[in-house]
């Protein structure tokens, strides 16, 4: 049994995708030893070749396709299946395919591509706990956020057409209809949402300036997500996060209904069956597992410009910190950290921005100095806090998005009160920002050190003939024209103290061609500068 | 005749040529507005940010004394 044996006539299963007779145009569900893993449409997904329609398997259950597993392909509702074979994919494994958590829970991919949990692979008790613990969210947002929540998407979809979770839903949502009109308006509202929640003792994580997630811990141990959508209108067009835009009648949503899911009684738009024709097309009463949004292009660029931009590259940046990849980064210091700790004094105090894998952060206490850490990622933060720990007791890790302004001036702030001398060190972090993210790194690097109370060392890539755009890792870098950077130092009040430019070494210590070093300071106090 | 004919291809093709110059002038006009709109409305976000941090963090700095500072970004952290 090889991965490209033919298993039943016109079907094919590699390890690339599979490949099914051109006359299968209903709704496919993919299941591996008889759990629901994935499904698609073939004349949507897949693309027509001699052999029939070839559909890629999904790029997040790609790296876990490797052992044996009974494929099953079949068409939802109908009770048809097309294929029941056992299969190796991966090379010959004697292994069972395993694709499950850390906590041996089974995934499948979601709606929008993440390799998830889904309701149909949890069992009735976590069900409960999820189910509760919504109910207690939507509790709080009504009562103590002020704002009349609703279920909104796949549970509520669950609640009307069969009164229970969609099995192969992942997540709870929770939409509000906002009376404010102005986009600002709309996301300092949810600013005060997110407060009202985390005084009630939740846990959150900001998504766009429109919405937020609610952390639910299960009693197994693991993380929930209930997402808290805002809905508004602009210029009588109603919009609702994720990406929905559109006419739907105020009257539609408000006051509010209530559904039943799972015998639980929950708050439900005035009109729940508008609101599922609004959001999933009139066709929504038939189940459809791979069912995907199209959205009106001229409301995702809207809702894109009004409220989000400043987290599109942490999805990526944690996927890297989680990878094999990121285990292959050196434990020791780089040499830009040798450069650096010749240039500072002992008891000096060193705040690292994107210290990824803490590997300098850690070289910097070791060698007695005080040590602060600020990273975007999560991933990030948990490695270098544990390396952290081993090498020193005082050091703090804490979050800076450096698109965000929030973040950005309150990291500035705390920098620029610690005592005596600090130093900001940005290894390759340029390389990384967006042009409103370095520019807010400028601001931050002022903030911290103007009045000279330290220096501001970077290390970048750097534009060269013949050198490729991007950089390592996995891309998310560009190279910097380095005239420009010190340009743009130089409108920020910053004076360039020691500037070297030549070969150095990528994240994973691998070969650079050309790279740039920078000392600079920032000798003038704040409010006497140009930018 | 030819020479007609031959002024005839010239200024079809000259017309051509300037149609297809407006219309690439025209979509790349437009592309530009539909960046500087997109653009504009980045500014929503930022203004809310500013709000916010004049709102939750300067006011209430300016309230304390020096030594709440670190207290008062503590609680900023805290909530964003």
């Amino acid at each position: 049994m090889t991965t490209t044996d033919q298993l039943v006539d016109g079907y094919h299963v590699g390890d690339h995708g599979l490949t099914l007779p051109g006359t299968v145009s209903g709704v496919v569900t993919v299941s591996f030893d008889g759990r629901y893993v994935w499904s698609f449409q073939p004349l949507r997904d897949a693309r027509p070749g001699p052999a029939g329609r070839t559909v890629v398997w999904p790029a997040a259950l790609r790296p876990h396709l490797r052992g044996r597993t009974r494929l099953t392909l079949a068409e939802p509702g109908t009770g048809r299946t097309y294929v029941d074979q056992e299969v190796v994919l991966g090379g010959e494994v004697a292994e069972r395919l395993r694709l499950e958590d850390p906590h041996g829970h089974p995934l499948a991919v979601n709606k929008v591509g993440n390799l998830t949990r889904v309701f149909a692979e949890t069992d009735g008790a976590a069900r409960a706990e999820i189910l509760h613990g919504t109910a207690r969210v939507l509790d709080d947002l009504r009562t103590h956020g002020g704002v009349e929540a609703y279920l909104g998407y796949g549970c509520l979809l669950g609640a009307v057409r069969e009164g229970a979770m969609i099995g192969t839903d992942c997540d709870a949502d929770l939409c509000y209809l906002s009376e404010r009109t102005h986009p600002v308006d709309v996301v300092r509202e949810s600013y005060a949402l997110e407060r009202a929640m985390l005084a009630r003792g939740w846990r959150t994580v900001r998504m766009s300036g429109g919405d937020f997630k609610v952390l639910l811990r299960l009693g197994d141990g693991r993380t929930v997500y209930v997402d808290v959508f805002v809905a508004f209108y602009v210029d009588g067009v109603f919009y609702q996060l994720g990406n929905r835009s559109g006419r739907l009648p105020r009257e539609a949503i408000t006051p509010t209904s209530t559904v039943v899911l799972e015998g639980v009684e929950l708050p439900a738009p005035a009109d729940p069956e508008a609101m599922l024709a609004f959001v999933y097309g009139p066709g929504w009463r038939v189940p459809d597992p791979s069912f995907r949004f199209t959205d009106p292009r001229g409301g995702v660029r809207r809702l894109d410009g009004w409220l989000r931009g400043y987290r599109d590259d942490l999805p990526a940046w944690n996927a890297f910190f989680r990878s094999p990849e990121a285990d292959e980064v050196p434990r020791r210091r780089s040499d830009f950290a040798r450069w650096t700790r010749r240039r500072i004094l002992r008891g000096d105090t060193v705040v690292e921005l994107g210290p990824g894998t803490g590997r300098d952060a850690a070289f910097f206490a070791r060698q007695g100095h005080r040590v602060h850490a600020y990273d975007i990622s999560p991933d990030a933060r948990s490695r270098t806090q544990r390396r952290l720990r081993r090498s020193s007791g005082t050091s703090a890790v804490r979050r800076l998005m450096l698109g965000e302004l929030r973040t950005v001036v309150v990291t500035g702030a705390e920098i620029g009160t610690l005592s005596g001398r600090r130093h900001l060190y940005a290894r390759r972090l340029v390389n990384a920002l967006d042009d409103e993210a370095r520019r807010n790194l400028w601001r931050l690097a002022r903030m911290a050190l103007a009045g000279d109370r330290g220096s501001l060392f970077l290390e970048l890539s750097v534009l060269a003939p013949g050198l490729p755009d991007r950089v390592e890792p996995a891309g998310l870098g560009r190279r910097l024209d380095a005239e420009g950077v010190v340009a743009e130092l130089q409108a920020y009040g910053a004076h360039v103290q020691e500037r070297r430019d030549g070969p150095g070494t990528d994240v994973l210590d691998r070969p650079d061609p050309w790279t740039c070093r920078l000392q600079v300071h920032f000798p003038r106090t704040l409010g006497a500068t140009r930018a | 005749m030819p020479d007609l004919r031959t002024h005839l291809v010239k200024a079809r093709s000259a017309a051509r040529r300037a149609h297809t110059a407006r219309g690439t002038g025209v979509r790349a006009r437009l592309d530009a507005l539909e960046a500087e709109v997109q653009e504009n409305r980045r500014l929503n976000r930022r203004i809310a940010e500013l709000t916010d941090l004049v709102a939750e963090l300067v006011v209430p700095l300016a309230r304390r004394e020096d030594a709440e500072v670190h207290e008062v970004l503590a609680r900023y952290r805290s909530i964003i």
